[in-house]
């Protein structure tokens, strides 16, 4: 077994080297934590902070995706909820009408297979998997259109799934929802 | 080399190391599962525990808060791709018994030019969905929902049995040199068309979508009509009245055509 003494300067210098390697990698685990919480908090990434269920076969039996509580509701809180499901091969409310400069919530979960929810020109983009609800919280800056085309290959007719959403001025949105409670531009 | 142990408490490589590394677990951890939790703007947690698990993915049902109920009736037909398949000889047989009473209009033989639906061969989901349909009023037919109404769900899976037990016959109109239109083969994917055949059978089937070769053009067209006009409304979560709404009446003629034709 070899002594301390034999490599005296040898030792000095590998602890040092060790040191310098050892905080390198803290610094870019600190660096990929720090980009995570960043991306987090600013929205880049959409985390999903709440898993929640939902039976595909019996979405329009009961619950909140029935046929007739989908399309875009108004919160007492001023809010706009927009509820959605994606199915072979279209998305229902077809075409989503939403309002400038409010906060939404967008919830959605797919019927049958994986589906891709993605808004031309914004950064909203998730998956929607079948058991499971996406609950997304965004905010459309000016009025305009929006296509809305499926992006997970779902079948063989994934090409024509195509949604529209429709951002409108605010008080016209408001306008809307005195005639009906749950809007969509479908028809 | 010393010969001090390299796994010990006592050597400061080692502990701090361990420290380090659980210190970066520790304070990720927090980030991850309490701050980010707890900055999302649309999200309200009970507590600290309840933000925690929210982010470590503890499932829950979602919330059943007051949904719009429907004025009008939709279909409770709960529908899967392994639906009704392997139907026995049995279920085939009272199936043919009971379909006696259908044959004046769907025809003896499952195909007739009354220009009601030929059933021979549909999928046993297809029948087994309209029969219940029928019955529930989510689907409107002053000829259907008296026969339907007094249906048990036996007869409707028997009835759908053997209808899908007859073999498909050609109709008086087949013509399979006719060429199919743009609509029928491609679709209009911009305006959410996909191709008729990827649902209905001649490329792949979705549950509950029927076989359309053979059928009569009237009833083809008088259907996508009553879908685009919403006041047929029996289809799960509008999936045809999407599509149909955005078929122009020229589409409509085509692809009712085209289907008459084929076998």
């Amino acid at each position: 077994m070899a002594t301390e003494t034999d490599h005296g300067p040898g030792e000095a210098v590998a602890a040092r080297i060790e040191r310098r390697w050892a905080t390198l990698s803290i610094v870019i685990v600190a660096l990929l934590v720090g980009m995570a919480a960043v991306i987090g908090i600013h929205r880049a990434t959409m985390p999903q902070a709440r898993v929640e269920t939902a039976d595909p076969k019996t979405l329009h039996l009961s619950g909140e995706f029935i046929e007739s509580n989908l399309g875009s509701a108004v919160e007492p809180d001023g809010s706009v909820t927009v509820r959605a499901i994606g199915q072979q091969y279209s998305f229902t409310p077809q075409c989503i009408v939403v309002p400038a400069e409010t906060p939404i919530t967008i919830r959605a979960t797919s019927a049958d297979v994986v589906h891709g929810f993605l808004i031309e020109g914004t950064n909203i983009n998730t998956m929607l998997v079948p058991g499971y609800v996406s609950d997304l919280p965004v905010r459309f800056s000016a009025p305009g259109e929006h296509v809305m085309p499926c992006q997970e290959f779902c079948g063989i007719g994934h090409q024509g799934m195509w949604g529209k959403v429709k951002v409108v001025d605010r008080t016209a949105f408001l306008n809307m929802t005195a005639a009906k409670r749950r809007l969509t531009c479908a028809d | 080399m010393s010969d001090r142990p390299l796994f010990s408490p006592r050597n400061p490589w080692f502990s701090i190391s361990v420290g380090v590394t659980a210190g970066i677990a520790v304070l990720s951890a927090i980030v991850g599962l309490v701050w980010l939790p707890l900055v999302q703007p649309n999200v309200k947690f009970s507590g600290l525990w309840d933000a925690i698990c929210s982010a470590a993915g503890v499932p829950r049902a979602a919330v059943r808060d007051a949904s719009l109920k429907p004025e009008f009736k939709t279909s409770g037909v709960v529908m899967t791709p392994q639906m009704l398949a392997g139907a026995d000889q049995v279920s085939i047989g009272r199936g043919a018994t009971l379909a006696q009473r259908c044959a004046i209009c769907h025809g003896p033989q499952g195909v007739s030019d009354a220009n009601s639906p030929n059933l021979a061969g549909q999928f046993a989901a297809v029948t087994y969905k309209e029969l219940n349909d029928f019955k529930s009023g989510a689907r409107a037919s002053v000829v259907m929902v008296p026969f339907a109404a007094a249906m048990s769900d036996r007869d409707m899976k028997d009835v759908a049995a053997y209808y899908a037990y007859l073999p498909r016959v050609p109709s008086n109109n087949l013509d399979v040199g006719r060429p199919a239109p743009a609509i029928v083969v491609t679709g209009a994917p911009m305006r959410n068309i996909p191709p008729c055949g990827s649902c209905h059978g001649d490329i792949d089937n979705k549950a509950g979508s029927p076989w359309l070769g053979g059928q009569s053009a009237v009833y083809i067209k008088a259907q996508l009509e009553a879908f685009a006009s919403g006041t047929r409304r029996n289809d799960i979560s509008e999936q045809m009245r999407n599509i149909a709404r955005q078929m122009t009446a020229e589409e409509i003629d085509q692809a009712a055509h085209f289907y008459e034709a084929q076998p």
